[in-house]
């Protein structure tokens, strides 16, 4: 569990001082694209305690859920329809679920 | 802890793009905070602009206000001092100078200032026309009043707070055999003007029309004495 929380600090560490910006316009495609990665690393967590854990799975599932709802935004915005929320909605839900069962092995052991 | 059994090193990995993108994002939204939106701007600039249309529209009605009230009737020792403050139009002879500036090419080191109409060349001519006795001068439909300023204001002049750009056209009352050979005098106004190449002339009419001052007299801080006992 160390070595996550380890990457997480660094991450924010090299996002914090390297002057990245994204133009506010797309700022909405990150925000969903941040939603997506966060579900996926609890996905992985708790696959990982289930010793299910795929390294493929989790990579490309990692890549691909990102990208896919920063697109789904994308399609959306130019449709008129607020694709933007079944994104939220979806990866958010799943980000309690997994933590539900990450919760229940915690309190199990 | 966790008992994470598989995966640490990819989780790990993953875990370090989701710490930028959340700083990332983090730094964004601060940013739209901060910045000023367009639309903002856009409804000040708009704003500004309607302000300076409603400015003109009282000036004008101030102006028209003022004319309506000059015509009942006014005693005469009113209507000297009204002559005198600028605030009527007034007719006469006179003279009309109109000040261009010079057509002549520069010279190659020359400084291209000196080719050009400056406020002092301005205020020299003004200088030279009310030293002659002239009694009313305006500057393109400018009266000139005792607060007015002749002043640059960049590549233009502004004469009560009004911008001109060249030719100027200067509009004195007075006589106007006096006020020509004043600025026509040997090592005066004109000749130094000319000597640069601006273009000066000056035209002597019987009929002069020189207009009111139209703006509006702001006194902030000076107030009239007040004299006691007698």
């Amino acid at each position: 569990m160390t070595l996550p929380v380890i990457g997480l600090i660094i991450g924010i560490l090299i996002g914090t001082v390297c002057p990245i910006s994204i133009p506010a316009e797309y700022a909405k495609f990150m925000s969903v694209a941040l939603l997506a990665s966060l579900d996926s690393v609890f996905g992985g967590l708790r696959a990982g305690i289930e010793e299910k854990f795929d390294n493929t799975v989790f990579i490309t599932g990692f890549f691909t859920n990102a990208l896919l709802a920063a697109g789904l935004v994308y399609i959306g915005e130019r449709l008129g329809i607020d694709l933007y929320y079944v994104a939220l909605l979806a990866f958010g839900l799943r980000v309690f679920q997994n933590l539900a069962i990450i919760r229940r092995y915690f309190l199990k052991k | 802890m966790l008992p994470v059994k598989q995966g640490q090193m990819a989780i790990a990995m993953v875990c370090v793009v989701l710490g930028v993108m959340i700083a990332v994002q983090f730094r964004t939204t601060q940013d739209i905070r901060a910045s000023i939106p367009f639309q903002r701007v856009e409804d000040l600039s708009q704003r500004l602009s309607q302000t300076e249309k409603d400015r003109d529209a009282l000036l004008k009605e101030v102006y028209q206000l003022r004319q309506a009230t000059e015509k009942e009737a006014v005693s005469r020792g009113m209507q000297t001092m009204k002559m005198g403050a600028g605030v009527v139009a007034m007719q006469g002879a006179g003279v009309i100078v109109t000040i261009d500036d010079s057509k002549r090419p520069t010279k190659p080191g020359e400084n291209p200032n000196l080719y050009l109409i400056h406020d002092d060349d301005i205020l020299k001519v003004i200088n030279e026309l009310w030293a002659a006795g002239a009694e009313a001068v305006s500057i393109n439909e400018q009266r000139l009043i005792a607060s007015s300023e002749i002043r640059c204001a960049g590549p233009t002049l502004s004469v009560n707070n009004t911008r001109y750009s060249p030719p100027y056209d200067i509009r004195a009352i007075g006589d106007p055999q006096t006020l020509e050979t004043a600025l026509k005098m040997r090592g005066g106004v004109l000749e130094t003007l000319q000597f640069w190449g601006i273009q000066v002339t000056v035209k002597k009419q019987e009929e002069v029309i020189v207009p009111a001052y139209n703006g509006t007299f702001r006194f902030e801080f000076a107030s009239p004495v007040k004299e006691d006992g007698k």
